[in-house]
């Protein structure tokens, strides 16, 4: 019966030490890496994030966004690949810091994610995508805002 | 409180989410100009069978009451999605939704 329970222990132990892995697979990346939510251009924050390595341009990252925005306030932009990627940055040079967004693909995620941003004037907007094998790919897109958000 | 609008649907193997959070995004700037306080959504989790099927760290340069839009593999209907989110003040926000 000792065995047993024993066992039974062991199992429950085990239990409790693989449960919390799942939800602590989550990154917050403002706690990994500080810096880079303070930078103010996109040059600076993406070496703190990435750090100095070089950007490789791609097309297989398609990135979505409207040439001209009317509306500063809300805009839609789409991200799609077929590469493996790990890491998915957002970065603009509109707003007073640089760091927008940051999407963490799961394994075996399909990359394709549309979301809003904000910018307050025209600006370049850079994606910056970190591949499973550790290449990174930008890809960049200059968005016109209309001042004042009314397109007229 | 702060809402949550999930929609899942699923077709096939894929699961498509739409997923809108209540946020004013206001980062430290913008909060200052409209005199409220700041208050913005720094981290979405989006769980499936306790596997993180999406993520995202943001700052308030989202647009306001972000809306995100997403797939993922291997969800089925009747199967749940549940979100955690977390914002700048440390407040933590929770919704569930059945996939469709």
């Amino acid at each position: 019966m000792d065995r047993r329970k024993f066992l039974g222990v062991g199992l429950a132990a085990f239990a409790a030490l693989v449960a919390p892995v799942a939800e602590l697979h989550a990154i917050d990346f403002r706690a990994t890496k500080p810096k880079a939510w303070q930078a103010e251009k996109s040059a600076e924050a993406i070496k703190e994030m990435f750090g100095t390595a070089g950007l490789k341009k791609t097309d297989k990252i398609k990135f979505t966004a409207p040439k001209l925005a009317e509306n500063g306030g809300s805009i839609p932009i789409n991200i799609k690949s077929e590469l493996d990627l790990e890491t998915i940055a957002v970065f603009q040079d509109a707003n007073p810091r640089s760091l927008t967004a940051v999407f963490t693909v799961p394994k075996n995620g399909i990359v394709n994610y549309d979301f809003r941003i904000k910018m307050r004037q025209t600006a370049f907007v850079t994606v910056v995508a970190k591949a499973r094998d550790g290449v990174l790919y930008t890809m960049s897109q200059e968005i016109d805002v209309s001042i004042g958000g009314c397109g007229g | 409180m702060a809402k949550m609008k999930i929609k899942a649907k699923a077709k096939g193997d894929i699961v498509k989410v739409k997923a809108m959070f209540t946020s004013l995004m206001a980062d430290k700037e913008e909060a200052e100009k409209k005199k409220i306080k700041s208050e913005y959504i720094t981290q979405i989790v989006g769980t499936h069978n306790g596997n993180v099927v999406f993520e995202v760290t943001t700052s308030g340069f989202m647009a306001e009451n972000p809306l995100f839009k997403f797939q993922f593999k291997g969800g089925k209907k009747g199967e749940k999605l549940e979100f955690t989110t977390t914002d700048n003040n440390g407040k933590i926000e929770t919704g569930k939704k059945k996939i469709k």
